[in-house]
């Protein structure tokens, strides 16, 4: 079982308090332009005729909605947000932090929810239309061209891929063969790494004509043609020897 | 901190403030009214992630490298599933379930999961209070609905449908779990049992190797086993080499034959597997072998017997097990020529070469006297005779190892002794057979005089005046004779008769088969089958 951590009681031993509040996207997208000290704004609870009322108000220089500095009168957030306070009704909720060292603490319980509204004016109204707008653009946008686009796709004689395969092809020249003793030593180091390779794969890694390798591999090994590893090239049970480290050296052949 | 005087409000102001260096995130833990959860009557908490859906997302890699590896598998894999627009969702631990543990082990098991969608449309922040009165506001960054576990066991998905389809009919609720519980031990047990099993008949089979086999019983039970196929298997072989019992070998020749030798076609009357000649050699010694069994049955086994036991022992045994094996393998009908095979194999003739005629013949009789059966006895003894011959013809270098070999057999002490006896006509035993069977030595410590081999004979010449006289004959066919054979052991007619060979007792063939089945009819022995084959047996 993994370590389990311990969890910190101590917020929940001294009954802390918490409010949960419910805010606005855009409020919280002012708040993350907050300065170091991280002053957002104020509250404000009184109790008028009895009630509890609660207020936030936000900071004048968050209210721009643009880039911290700059001043844009069009569009201002609005500042003035009256909480709205719920009881907790009976849900136990508690809040728990954990950080990135992987301590967990109860940080407290929840005794009130409240949510932040906008006070709704003129300006409230531009600016969730602006939003709205945003939101409803589709992610593709299919535009019409004037021109035919004649930049990209020219009929050519020889691809350039293709032509830099075949260059390669002649600069490396046919695959030679080698001596038999050294394919032998690089097929059974391959075959250490993997039990199964296609005739394919060998060519690539040993570098020889197919047909001496194949001829090579018909010695050694066998051809699964049926089967979970199908057309793969495997070797012969007396040249195996996955369970202990040996090398296969041993078992080759001259 | 302002406080502004109003005329019936009281406002106090505080300042809020997000902290940016948040090292530590912040999550809702909710609980569901009913659970009645109290934080505060924890004592002690543990919480971690539940990892168990890792498995699920990881598809396990069956090997990295080294066996049942491909080549270049893992990118063939992706374009497979790229091409196929597969899209498997990442493991995100930060996803993952919460498992909280209060209070011990004792104590509530909690699961939270992560609730969705909590974050995409409004932020939620958790309002606290710092000393200096200011509010911090902290962004949740997730919410998880904790739920307590259940302690208690539950029925799976298909237990509870079947529970379900009986609701009706079951009374007692409290029993459905009590099953459950048994049948998870049983598993447990079976797996166990299993590992146990396989161990146990190995060590069965090993065990048995250098014992005398009386009873084929046991090795029908084993014969039903798979894996003793391949152990029985090599135990066969070597046994037709060295000597063994041959019951074991019977049986695991049998299996052997009809897995592991291709050759061998199904049981035909004509396969015998045979085939398991050591010898080489004849055909005709494996075909008549088949033609042997088939004609013996059940009685019949006696003259059989004889005529084995004539041969070599080791002859024999292979004969015999070969024999058996046919028998086998041609008819499930007849399964008393096992029982035969290995009476035979017990009553080994090492010496015997030639056999009588005349006393296949008693055989032969006598236990039509005593079973009522029909037999064939001509065919019989010409199937004997010729099988006995190709036998002989077929081993030539048998005889030498036989000699050599036959101290282990009850023949081998009795010929001995014969030897002895007629050098000493005193009657003093000089070889007891070296190393005779227990059985073997109790028998010869039971008679009075040295034992008789088998009618059948041996080619050693020995004079019949200085043997068998009546009077003063070693053994009489008297009833306390029987009786006193019968309380010791059980024996079958053949043996009783090998008991009272006529030349030590003096009577014929015939007389000697007659007197012992009066004796018998008044001694009314109690009966009892072994190996198939029917025993008597007395009480007293």
């Amino acid at each position: 079982m993994s370590d389990k951590t311990e969890v910190n009681l101590t917020g929940v031993k001294q009954s802390k308090g918490v409010w949960l509040v419910k805010v606005p996207k855009y409020l919280s997208h002012q708040w993350d332009k907050a300065t170091e000290k991280g002053e957002v704004g104020t509250l404000t609870i009184g109790k008028k005729q009895g009630k509890t009322e609660v207020h936030f108000s936000l900071n004048e220089e968050l209210t721009a909605l643009g880039a911290l500095g700059e001043k844009d009168a069009s569009l201002q957030v609005p500042r003035d947000h009256p909480f709205t306070m719920n009881t907790v009704g009976g849900q136990t909720m508690a809040v728990f932090s954990h950080s990135e060292a992987g301590e967990i603490s109860l940080e407290g319980m929840v005794v009130h929810r409240a949510e932040c509204r906008p006070v709704v004016n003129d300006n409230y109204m531009k600016l969730k239309k602006l939003q709205i707008q945003e939101t409803t653009k589709p992610q593709r946008l299919s535009q019409q061209l004037e021109k035919a686009i004649t930049t990209v796709f020219k009929p050519v004689a020889n691809h350039d891929f293709n032509v830099e395969y075949e260059k390669k092809k002649k600069s490396d020249g046919k695959m030679v063969r080698a001596e038999r003793q050294v394919v032998l030593d690089m097929l059974f180091s391959a075959f250490e790494k993997h039990q199964y390779y296609n005739i394919k794969d060998l060519v690539d890694i040993t570098k020889q004509p197919v047909t001496y390798l194949k001829e090579i591999m018909r010695e050694i090994g066998t051809y699964n043609s049926k089967g979970a590893h199908k057309s793969t090239w495997e070797l012969k049970p007396e040249y195996r020897h996955y369970q202990s480290a040996e090398e296969e050296e041993e078992m080759q052949t001259a | 901190m302002t406080s502004l005087g109003g005329s019936s409000s009281s406002t106090t102001e505080y300042t809020v403030r997000v902290p940016k260096n948040t090292s530590k995130k912040y999550n809702i833990m909710a609980f569901n009214s009913g659970d009645r959860v109290n934080c505060s009557t924890w004592t002690q908490a543990r919480m971690e992630r539940d990892m168990s859906a890792r498995r699920i997302y990881g598809e396990e890699e069956t090997q990295e490298g080294a066996a049942g590896s491909e080549f270049g598998k893992k990118q063939r894999e992706e374009a497979r599933r790229k091409k196929f627009g597969i899209v498997t969702r990442e493991f995100k631990v930060e996803d993952q379930p919460w498992i909280l543990k209060v209070n011990g082990k004792a104590g509530k098991r909690f699961k939270g999961q992560k609730k969705g969608g909590v974050t995409e449309n409004a932020s939620y922040y958790i309002f606290t209070q710092c000393p200096d009165g200011a509010f911090e506001a902290f962004p949740v960054n997730g919410w998880y609905n904790f739920t307590p576990l259940a302690k208690h066991r539950t029925l799976t998905a298909e237990e509870a449908e079947e529970e379900w389809g009986r609701r009706n009919k079951v009374v007692n609720h409290f029993s459905i779990m009590l099953q459950r519980r048994f049948r998870e031990q049983e598993r447990g047990e079976d797996e166990d049992d299993e590992g146990e099993k396989s161990g146990k008949k190995k060590k069965k089979k090993g065990g048995r190797g250098g014992d005398l086999r009386i009873h084929d019983l046991e090795d029908d039970l084993e014969m039903s086993s798979d894996d003793s196929d391949s152990s029985m298997g090599e135990d066969g072989e070597s046994k037709t080499k060295a000597k063994k019992d041959t019951g074991k070998g019977k049986g695991k020749k049998k299996k052997k034959k009809s897995n592991e030798h291709e050759a061998l076609e199904d049981s035909d009357d004509g396969d015998y597997e045979g085939l398991e000649v050591d010898y080489m050699s004849d055909e005709s010694s494996s075909d008549e072998e088949p033609e042997k069994g088939k004609s013996t049955k059940g009685g019949e086994e006696h003259p059989k017997g004889i005529d084995e036991a004539s041969e070599s022992e080791e002859e024999s045994e292979e004969e015999k097990q070969n024999e058996e094996e046919a028998k086998e393998e041609e008819e499930e009908e007849e399964g008393k020529k096992t029982p035969v095979q290995v009476e035979k194999k017990k009553k080994k003739d090492s010496s015997g070469e030639s056999e009588s005629s005349d006393d296949s013949d008693i055989e032969g009789e006598t236990a039509s006297a005593l079973f009522m059966k029909k037999r064939t006895p001509p065919k019989r003894g010409g199937g004997r005779g010729s099988a006995g011959s190709s036998r002989t013809g077929s081993r030539p270098g048998t005889p030498s190892i036989d000699s050599a070999s036959t101290s282990n057999t009850l023949r081998a002490a009795a010929s001995k002794l014969e030897q002895a006896k007629s050098l000493f006509p005193t009657g003093k035993r000089q070889t007891q057979g070296p190393s005779t069977d227990s059985p073997a030595a109790k028998r010869l410590k039971m008679e009075p005089s040295s034992q008789s081999p088998v009618p059948s004979g041996k080619t050693t010449p020995q004079p019949p005046s200085g043997k068998s006289t009546p009077s003063s004959s070693d053994v009489q066919l008297t009833e306390e004779a029987v009786r006193r054979y019968l309380i010791r052991k059980p024996m079958t007619t053949k043996d009783l008769l090998k008991k009272f060979q006529t030349k030590r007792t003096g009577l014929s063939s015939e007389q000697t088969v007659n007197v012992l089945a009066q004796i018998l009819k008044r001694l009314n022995p109690e009966r009892k089958n072994v190996n198939d084959k029917m025993h008597f047996y007395l009480t007293e």
